[in-house]
């Protein structure tokens, strides 16, 4: 469902993002970790056409991000790392601009709409300018709005970051019960303990490159280690730099 | 002293880091934009001299001439810096972003409080400093002022720049103290507006042409004579005055005693200010960090703009509902419009009060030549408000430009939006503006109907290089929304507009002189009607080119993706 081939990134002559090799089915959450500055966000933001791969190409769904961006994008969701939207519109008025934007038609998109500001708490807020949303709050619209058109891959920056214990419980849930319905998910995360309890494989990229992914079993053989989890065998791949 | 330094640090480094740190293409942007600087000083400095020896001719009223015009100047300066710290001092104080991790830090607040005292008067005050040189020079150049005139400004502007900021920082804090500070920046950029309508028309309406006119000249005179003294002795800028007139005129005045005023009002303004901030600053900016909305929903506005918007395709109908919500609901957006409002009146009345029937070319010649003209000054009015709305339209997305980005459209479908939807109400602007002028100007059909068709043309093409540079050279980081006209791709866009005016006029003008001069003159040319459509068939394909172009640039760019 996600293919990355050979996939590179230069900021001048610094590689971000350095031939990355990456293939996710359908279906499953995948965990994309790496310490702070590796190359998580960069790959995103290629993978959702903000940015232009220097080298190499990614695919979603089998449309390529740059040759194909328009389809592409249709099945995809994406929530940023530090999402910022609209703050003169209502919370409903910025999901209606969103759907629009997927040309969803009104009573589908309407029906979307009401369903999610319920599931995330946000429908006595509907009315409400975004500019007086709280950080968790706008977290949650944003989340709304990647999943209005039902999306067949949802790929997420940082997820966890600024939400509550219940918030964070009721995200875990939704990733799960989005992966059974065939959703794919791609999770970048720095947080090892939430890649471990949800994601059936991870990926770890360190300075640009991917050092190591599969399955949690596999992590701990290539990282030589037999107790302390996924966050020994992280800190074991991880080893030779620290984090800048 | 040295938590103040430190404080103000990080822009100094900023400043010194982005200096140092240039690509060919920013450089080339800095050469630009220090060429334009330099030929604003240099048009400045020539006018302004020409002018005061020009008063300098006219017998004994030189002097008292040029020190009135010396204090006109003071005093917009003065108000101008008055404003602008106060819209600064909003930020810097209250709404900047480094607030929590400055306030949050083991500092004194009296060392914080002149850090951003220094730091809102450098902010507000570099522009006019730098306007003010050339004006400075000319008076020095024309009274010969010679080295002590130039001390005496050396000494006297710091003071000058320093009363109107601890002022402004004094004012904002009672204001914060009990208002919410996002409310105050759009009820002050609001009043600021305003203001300067009220000005703007008070001086048209004066009509200061009249006073060329031999038979007003008596009361001029009388007029000058009472004005002798500074019509405000209470205001700094009256008592900078003072000090320049003295040195440039030999007025007979104390000039240590005005510097001695300046100083001790320099000193303890700023003292006052932080008396005053030491007491309600905490508070303030509490309220400041408070922001609660009310409900937004209108079924009426929801009706109007599906109306509006319903002949588009449905992208292209999401966006423009969004950016009119958006415009609707942003004060510092929609207040320009009182702007273009007054701009509008004033230029339909100046051709109301035009004394053509009094010049000696036949009336009816002189209006064809002052229509036609008109058909260029409606452009660049057009240009000025296309650079307003149209310019800042993709830089308007913002932070939130990500959403666009990463949504399955294209992104001239986002282009296109924003096209149509300045175009609209410019298109408006533009023919009755044309229209109302011509019928005040009572001008031949032939005339009319080209000035129509013209201005149709024109509004695409103006449009579209606001709304293309506009994409090419996008400012998604601001403050205030009144700032991405400012920039490097600002006076691109200008640049542009003004050259795509400039050449449709050209085109047209030949074919103009003809119909003219056969009116002028029946049967000298033997030209019709007929000879316009050439020309607008150029002035046809010439929009098509300014409309193509710059779109076709801008999208480009978009899809650039910038790192």
């Amino acid at each position: 469902m996600i293919q990355l081939e050979n996939l590179s990134k230069y900021y001048g002559t610094l590689a971000a993002v350095e031939s990355l090799n990456l293939e996710i089915q359908p279906g499953e959450i995948f965990g994309f970790l790496g310490p702070n500055g590796a190359g998580k966000t960069t790959t995103i933001r290629v993978m959702m056409g903000i940015l232009k791969p220097s080298s190499g190409r990614a695919t979603l769904g089998g449309y390529d991000v740059v040759r194909e961006p328009e389809k592409a994008k249709a099945i995809t969701g994406f929530v940023p790392d530090r999402a910022f939207i609209y703050e003169k519109l209502s919370g409903r008025e910025f999901l209606k601009f969103v759907g629009s934007l997927h040309r969803m038609d009104s009573p589908r998109l309407e029906r979307r709409i009401a369903h999610l500001l319920e599931h995330f708490e946000l429908w006595e807020w509907r009315d409400e300018l975004v500019e007086g949303y709280s950080h968790g709050m706008k977290q949650r619209l944003v989340l709304s709005a990647s999943l209005l058109h039902e999306p067949r891959i949802l790929i997420i920056d940082e997820p966890m970051v600024g939400i509550d214990p219940r918030g964070a419980k009721m995200l875990k849930d939704l990733f799960l019960s989005l992966a059974k319905s065939g959703t794919t998910v791609f999770l970048s995360t720095h947080s090892v303990g939430v890649a471990e309890e949800i994601c059936q494989r991870v990926g770890i990229i360190h300075r640009g490159r991917l050092i190591a992914s599969g399955s949690m079993a596999e992590l701990y053989r290539m990282a030589r280690i037999e107790e302390g989890g996924l966050e020994s065998a992280f800190l074991e791949l991880t080893r030779d730099g620290t984090s800048p | 002293m040295s938590a103040l330094v430190v404080l103000l640090s990080p822009p100094v480094l900023s400043w010194k880091n982005d200096l140092r740190t240039g690509s060919p293409a920013r450089w080339l942007r800095r050469l630009v934009l220090l060429g334009l600087g330099a030929a604003f000083w240099i048009g400045t400095y020539w006018t302004l001299k020409r002018v005061l020896a020009y008063f300098q001719t006219v017998y004994e009223l030189g002097p008292a001439l040029a020190y009135q015009l010396l204090l006109i100047i003071l005093l917009t300066f003065l108000s101008m810096l008055l404003f602008s710290n106060l819209i600064t001092s909003l930020s810097t104080f209250f709404l900047a972003r480094d607030l929590d991790l400055v306030r949050s830090a083991p500092i004194p607040p009296s060392s914080f409080f002149y850090a951003r005292l220094i730091t809102t008067t450098v902010n507000s005050s570099w522009m006019v400093l730098f306007f003010s040189f050339p004006i400075f020079a000319a008076y020095g150049a024309v009274f010969r002022g010679g080295g002590l005139f130039y001390l005496w400004t050396l000494l006297v502007l710091p003071l000058f720049l320093i009363i109107p900021a601890a002022l402004g920082v004094l004012i904002t804090h009672l204001l914060v103290y009990w208002l919410p500070a996002r409310r105050i920046r759009d009820i002050l950029f609001f009043i600021g507006l305003f203001a300067f309508i009220v000005l703007y028309f008070l001086f048209r309406f004066s009509q200061p042409e009249r006073l060329v006119e031999p038979e007003t000249f008596g009361h001029f005179l009388e007029f000058l004579t009472a004005m002798e003294t500074p019509s405000s002795p209470f205001l700094p800028s009256s008592w900078s005055a003072e000090i320049f007139a003295s040195v440039l005129f030999a007025r007979p005045v104390n000039r240590w005693f005005f510097f001695a005023l300046l100083s001790s009002y320099a000193l303890f303004l700023p003292l006052a200010a932080s008396w005053v901030s030491a007491a309600v600053y905490i508070s303030g900016w509490s309220k400041a960090q408070e922001a609660r909305q009310g409900r937004h929903h209108s079924d009426l506005l929801d009706r109007i703009i599906h109306w509006l918007t319903h002949p588009f395709p449905q992208i292209t109908k999401a966006i423009m509902t969004k950016d009119i919500k958006s415009f609707l609901r942003d004060a510092t957006q929609w207040s320009q419009l009182f702007l273009l409002l007054a701009l509008v009146a004033v230029y339909l009345y100046n051709f109301k009060v035009l004394p053509l029937d009094r010049s000696p070319i036949p009336s009816a010649t002189l209006r064809t030549v002052v229509s036609f003209t008109n058909v260029a000054l409606a452009g660049f009015v057009l240009s000025a408000v296309a650079m307003r709305f149209a310019f800042p339209a993709v830089s308007l997305e913002g932070r939130a430009f990500w959403i666009l980005q990463t949504s399955p459209i294209a992104l001239k479908s986002l282009l296109w939006s924003k096209f149509w939807l300045n175009l609209i109400p410019l298109l408006v602007l533009g023919e009755l503006l044309v229209f109302f002028s011509n019928t005040l100007l009572r001008v031949p059909s032939w005339m009319m109907t080209l000035s129509l068709i013209t201005v149709f043309f024109m509004t695409f093409g103006i449009t579209a290089i606001g709304v293309g540079v506009g994409a090419l050279y996008p400012k998604f980081h601001y403050d205030h929304v009144a700032e991405i006209p400012t920039s490097f791709g600002g006076a691109i866009c200008m640049i542009f507009s003004v050259a795509f005016i400039g050449a449709t006029v050209m085109i047209e003008a030949w074919p103009v002189y003809l119909l003219a001069m056969e009116g002028l003159n029946p049967g000298s040319t033997s030209a019709g009607s007929w000879v316009l459509a050439p020309s607008l068939a150029g002035v046809a394909l010439l929009t098509i080119l300014a409309v193509v172009v710059p779109i076709k640039l801008g999208l480009s760019g978009l899809e650039e993706m910038p790192d």
